[in-house]
């Protein structure tokens, strides 16, 4: 628990002496043509107030016994919001002791009158460690709450003891939706003396995911009133715009939120670091890999506990070796550093936890994985491998650093990616930008229709129920006629020979997990899991697959037993795959042309224009120069083959074929296409038109994903022909450039045919129902994209807009920002939506 | 764009281009974005060639009566003279016992079986149709609840709590997992007290299986039916078959599977009243019923051992080796020595060491023939504790103790 040290005097070491601002010291004079910007916070002291008057006796001895005397301000705000019977929602910096801020309530309410709580933790794994937090307390005061997990590892003959007698139950959406809610007679007295939620991690709860939980907590609210409780939420947040939103959108009630944290914060130094430049000729720079290792090597030598975020899982494993190389040559001492990432096995990543928490670890590498409240315990530097792609992302892993009275460093190494060079070249972008906005649409029509169903298996809807903001009577006459509903009277009753909770997932569509088998020397060891996306890519016959940086090389892959047989190996190379991404439209479910007003010259779109993509006034000349669709596409991921890349001089020592059927996804999608007459009105080249394409998927994708639901992943997007003959991608030149069905490179002008098509897409197998409301909208999004990019005050692009533009961009010869804004222009607006006079 | 136009956009389009054999209701804006989003094949294939019943024909159908509106009670008064479907109903008796229940209990039986909207649980699922039994002394009492609405579903359980008294005992056929949960959550829907709360209940599926698991390919009550009750239904609806049933009639009003459930559920009770007589039967009539008798054994030694020992010396030439041991170790703890050595000598001829153990234990500290004990011991397989049980023996042997009595404790 992250317990307000309030009895603690503030002992902050001088900069002279307090290694961390060493260490930032001589980074900045050591290597001051590397840092491109940079921030510092000052420490702030911590703020507190009394132990609340009315705060149980026992619970303050508790407290007493965990070393707590006084709350901090924001806990004690907290505890009055709630006192209240308001929802609340706190959103204050990692370390802060949030937990404090629902645990106090929930046990006082528990102690005073065996109040029941429930917890809701994105993973099992945040599940586990609040279990343990809360036992500490309650042990230290004799407490005797009752808590408990409710997950899929909870054996089945635990489970009615933690029904019946658990006063609190920790657990996760998951299960809410699809173990308790449909059974919830078996939880009748649980549900009766319901009187908190607490909801944790809130800021994972966006995109698809987020609107199927909002719709899980409607239900939730349903059973409660059945069970006559009005159960208090308590939300907790990382930082993001809109927290309060967030909260009123997921449980559908006012929220007050206490947000101005009184947690003491030692000083933090913010380094944006851009590797220097190896080859002057070339403008080749030197890798984040190796300079993200220089920094952490230099962390850990004077003792400072790191932690290095990377974007990828393979990357965490180089750089593991590279740091044990560094620091565990000797076997016989006990490891200094770790990796950390998902697909490591559940009970190793629990002993990995808990070695972070107790401090024998110097320095842990890891993914997004511990991104998320784990706790790991204080760390003092942090250094991102890559920019994370998000400003939220990138605060949140900055925030594993840094705990109340100590000084905290974070270093963002950028690579030589376009997004990543336009952030540390423009620092005021990444400075001054506020953190993202999480959306949710819980009203988004399928995911809305599954909980309706859900809903009605629990309970009988009744005439005048509200389920969501669409209406209900229209949603449960359509699932009548579907024939799982039925309506007698003024009810509509389940009725079919079903459980419809099964069939609706939260989270993306899981396709079973791979296993990785040790097969050295005879054995028969599962050493990790990998989920099914990404097995292609790193399982592949041939490949070097590391655990704990250990390799192992893959010798068979079991597609169908989705099983790889391992062995160990002492390969001085490590693997990496070669994929891409082809689309071919299969039917079109609808099809609108559209009566854009078509430029009338070439000469609107020279260079030189800086037109506000609107024809130019007074234009007469109107014709269908696009044509937008919806429909089914068929997506194919080949992964082609490896490259051996050897460790530390990084030279390509060999390709691999591999030989893996095409991963192919079957999923709706948005595309757009120009009449050919109005592509070649508008471009004086077919590089240009494919730059404007390129540049208008990625305003485009920007605000569909924020339209529509906040996780850009949730859509993809793609420029090729529509026949998967050929492709198009921003190359490493930051140009649009062209291949074809083999991967081989295709010059534009060399094509007999040339109709570029922009394709949004549910990036889901099946999808989710993302691409039809989003082609319902397109004006609307197109029009934003061109508010997006129009209003954006860069010159010729940025990651704001149409995508990063290198400076070198610059000399093309003309603005890919217009070429992108002459597509925008040429696709539907909202007029042409009324009807045609 | 506004949704006024976001609407009429989505009509344009669905209206031009949505093709098939989607019904058409009358339209309405959102169902037409429905119809759009999610392009499903029609599901209401609805059945032809099928009278619609009233409530009022299909109670009259069933011979039962209207108990409420939506509540069809069809009671069944049986003598307990000739066949009912397959059953010999003289074979019924009104209690019978099974190992460690007293003779004169005063409770009564209550068969018990449901029928349901579907096999998932969860408070979706109703059990539509209810029927218990009581066994007289000369005649089955059989009463069905039938639900016809949702509605009536609060009628239905009051009348099946009414049923039930204080020195009931339940006896259903997995009822202890499926039937008796899914009745709780159902009275918990209607916010009613559950009437069973503190009955008895006898789930004859685990005797069953504890008798039969290793005899018969499973234990569902059909597979019990041609194994132990001798007969093979015809013309059966199968019970997966229930909930469409319902949802036909409730839907459409057709009647003709749902009267067929009526039957199976009958059927089923019956089933479930002669089995409880026939396992009672298969109790002490083991050989003739196939039982599995060191499983039977084990069973009645729980509460009584003699018993259970007089059931395996009944016919021990027909024992298995399970059987075997289970004789020799009640023999030993009766201390029948003479019947235990006779089995375990049987059994270690065959090889079983744990015999030839008890066997040398024996000779060492019972019988004091340590020259046999040395015997046995010497075919133990070989391992630390044989060893040492082999260098004790040679010990005894050479300082010639004499004397049983004085070697026993140590």
């Amino acid at each position: 628990m992250n317990t307000p040290a309030g009895q603690l005097a503030h002992t902050l070491d001088s900069p002279a002496t307090d290694p961390v601002e060493v260490l930032a010291a001589r980074l900045r004079e050591q290597y001051a043509d590397r840092i491109t910007g940079e921030l510092v916070v000052p420490a702030r002291g911590g703020r507190y107030a009394p132990l609340p008057d009315d705060l149980h006796p026992r619970l303050a001895a508790a407290l007493a016994g965990r070393g707590i005397t006084r709350l901090y301000t924001h806990q004690a705000a907290a505890w009055e919001a709630v006192q209240t019977g308001r929802h609340t929602v706190v959103v204050t910096p990692t370390a802060s002791g949030k937990t404090l801020c629902y645990n106090l309530p929930v046990l006082q309410a528990a102690l005073q009158s065996q109040a029941r709580a429930l917890y809701l933790f994105p993973t099992k794994a945040l599940a586990q460690d609040q279990v343990a937090e809360l036992l500490a307390l309650n042990e230290a005061g004799g407490l005797g709450v009752r808590t408990f997990t409710f997950d899929g590892d909870t054996p089945g003959d635990a489970r009615k003891a933690v029904r019946t007698r658990g006063d609190i139950v920790v657990t996760n959406p998951d299960m809410l939706h699809q173990g308790i809610l449909p059974h919830h007679t078996k939880w009748a007295q649980f549900f009766e003396t319901l009187r908190f939620v607490v909801i944790d991690e809130m800021h994972t709860y966006r995109g698809v995911f987020g609107s199927h939980v909002a719709n899980v907590l409607r239900r939730l609210q349903r059973i409660c009133r059945f069970y006559g409780a009005d159960p208090r939420f308590i939300l907790c947040s990382a930082t993001i715009a809109n927290p309060v939103e967030l909260a009123d959108g997921l449980i559908g009630a006012d929220v007050s939120a206490v947000t101005d944290s009184g947690a003491p914060q030692g000083a933090r130094h913010l380094l944006l670091w851009n590797p220097p430049v190896v080859n002057p000729d070339l403008g080749i720079r030197a890798s984040a890999r190796s300079q993200t290792t220089r920094i952490a090597k230099q962390a850990v030598k004077r003792g400072l506990k790191s932690i290095v975020f990377t974007r990828s899982r393979l990357m965490v494993e180089v750089l593991t070796k590279y740091m044990k190389d560094a620091f565990d040559r000797d076997p016989r001492h006990p490891a200094r550093v770790a990796a950390y990432r998902g697909g490591y096995l559940p009970t190793e990543r629990r002993a990995m936890e808990k070695r972070l928490r107790a401090g024998s670890i110097d320095c842990v590498i890891s993914t997004s994985a511990l991104e998320l409240g784990v706790d790991i315990g204080a760390l003092d530097v942090c250094v991102l491998n890559g920019y994370p792609g998000t400003v939220a992302g990138t605060w949140q892993r900055l925030g594993r650093a840094g705990r109340r009275a100590r000084t905290a460093l974070g270093v963002l190494v950028a690579s030589s990616l376009p997004l990543d060079q336009y952030i540390i070249r423009n620092p005021a972008f990444f400075l001054g930008a506020s953190p993202e906005q999480a959306r949710i649409d819980p009203d988004q029509l399928l995911i809305l229709l599954d909980h309706v169903r859900c809903a009605a298996f629990e309970l009988p809807f009744r005439e005048g129920d509200r389920f969501g903001d669409e209406d209900l009577g229209e949603l449960l006459a359509y699932l009548q006629e579907h024939g799982v509903v039925h309506r007698e009277g003024r009810q509509w009753h389940w009725m079919a020979d079903s459980y419809p909770a099964n069939s609706v997932g939260l989270r993306s569509v899981a396709e079973g997990n791979f296993v990785v088998i040790d097969t050295t020397g005879g054995a028969q060891t599962v050493i990790a899991e990998v989920d099914y996306r990404s097995a292609p890519e790193t399982l592949y016959e041939g490949a070097i697959y590391m655990v704990q940086s250990v390799p192992y090389q893959v010798e068979r892959l079991d597609w169908e037993g989705r099983k790889a047989r391992v062995t160990r190996t002492r390969a001085d190379y490590y693997t990496d795959a070669i994929d891409y991404t082809r689309l071919k439209i299969l039917e079109c479910f609808v099809e609108g042309g559209s009566l854009a007003q078509a430029l009338s010259t070439t000469g609107d779109v020279t260079p030189d224009n800086r037109g506000r993509g609107a024809a130019p006034a007074g234009s007469t000349m109107t014709a269908i120069s696009s044509l937008a669709s919806h429909g089914e596409v068929h997506l194919v991921r080949r992964i082609a083959g490896y490259k051996k890349i050897r460790y530390y001089t990084h030279e390509n020592i060999g390709y691999g074929n591999i030989d893996l059927p095409d991963q192919e996804m079957h999923t709706t999608a948005v595309w757009w296409q120009l009449r050919p007459a109005a592509l070649d009105a508008a471009f004086a080249s077919r590089q240009q038109a494919l730059d404007g394409f390129l540049g208008a998927g990625y305003a485009l994708h920007i605000v569909a994903a924020m339209r529509m639901l906040s996780e850009p992943q949730d859509i993809g997007r793609a420029v090729g022909d529509g026949n998967a003959e050929w492709f198009a991608s921003v190359g490493a030149s930051g140009r649009g450039s062209l291949m074809n069905g083999q991967g081989e490179a295709v010059e534009p002008a060399a094509l007999a045919r040339f109709t570029p098509t922009l394709f949004l897409y549910d990036n889901y197998p099946g999808g989710i129902g993302i691409s039809a409301p989003l082609f319902e909208q397109q004006a609307a999004i197109i029009a934003g994209a061109r508010q997006l990019v129009s209003a954006c005050e860069c010159a010729h692009g940025c990651p704001g807009c149409i995508g990063p533009i290198l400076a070198s961009d610059e000399v093309r010869g003309f603005s890919p920002k217009q070429a992108a804004l002459t597509v925008l222009a040429l696709l539907p607006n909202e007029a042409d939506t009324l009807p045609a006079p | 764009m506004n949704l006024k136009s976001r609407l009429s956009r989505l009509q344009t389009d669905s209206g031009s281009t949505v093709t098939g054999t989607a019904p058409k209701p009358p339209a309405s804006p959102l169902r037409r974005r429905l119809a759009a989003l999610r392009p499903e094949r029609v599901h209401a294939q609805a059945a032809t060639g099928h009278d619609t019943l009233s409530i009022a024909a299909l109670t009259d159908a069933l011979g039962g009566e209207l108990l409420a509106d939506g509540v069809i009670r069809i009671h069944r008064h049986i003598p307990l003279t000739g066949k009912l479907g397959c059953v010999e109903l003289g074979t019924l008796r009104p209690d019978p016992l099974l190992p460690g229940e007293p003779g004169t209990r005063n409770l009564r039986q209550v068969y018990i079986d449901t029928e349901t909207t579907g096999l998932s649980g969860g408070s979706g699922t109703l059990a539509f149709l209810l029927g218990v039994a009581v066994v007289g002394n000369d005649a089955l009492s059989l009463t069905q609840l039938l639900l016809t609405r949702f509605a009536a579903e609060t009628q239905l359980l009051s009348a099946f709590a009414a049923s039930l008294s204080a020195n009931d005992r339940l006896v259903s056929y997995n009822g202890k997992s499926y039937d008796l949960p899914l009745l709780l959550t159902r009275f918990r829907m209607q916010g009613l007290a559950p009437p069973f709360g503190g009955l008895p209940h006898l789930d004859l599926l685990h005797p069953v299986r504890r008798l039969f698991g290793r005899r018969w390919p499973d234990c569902r009550l059909l597979t019990l039916e041609r194994e132990l009750l001798g007969f093979s239904r015809t013309d059966d609806l199968p019970g997966s078959e229930a909930p469409g049933a319902w949802f036909d009639y409730v839907r459409h009003g057709h009647a003709g599977r749902l009267v067929r459930v009526v039957t199976h559920n009958r059927q089923d009770i019956i089933s479930l009243a002669a089995a409880h007589s026939a396992l009672a039967r298969a109790v002490t009539e083991p050989h003739a019923c196939g039982v599995d008798l060191p499983a039977l054994a084990r069973w009645m030694a729980k509460h009584d051992e003699a018993a259970a020992r007089a059931l395996l010396l009944q016919d021990t030439a027909s024992l298995c080796d399970d059987g075997r041991r289970l004789l020799g170790h009640y023999c030993r703890r009766a201390g029948d020595w003479q019947q235990a050595v006779t089995v375990w000598e049987q059994l270690a001829a065959r090889g079983c060491s744990d015999s030839l153990l008890r066997l040398a234990k024996y000779h060492e500290h019972i019988s004091g023939d340590l020259v046999a004990a040395r015997d046995c011991c010497e075919q133990l397989p070989a391992d630390a504790a044989q060893a040492q049980r082999r260098r004790r023996l040679d010990r005894k042997l050479q300082s010639g103790c004499p004397s049983p009595g004085l070697c026993t404790r140590h």
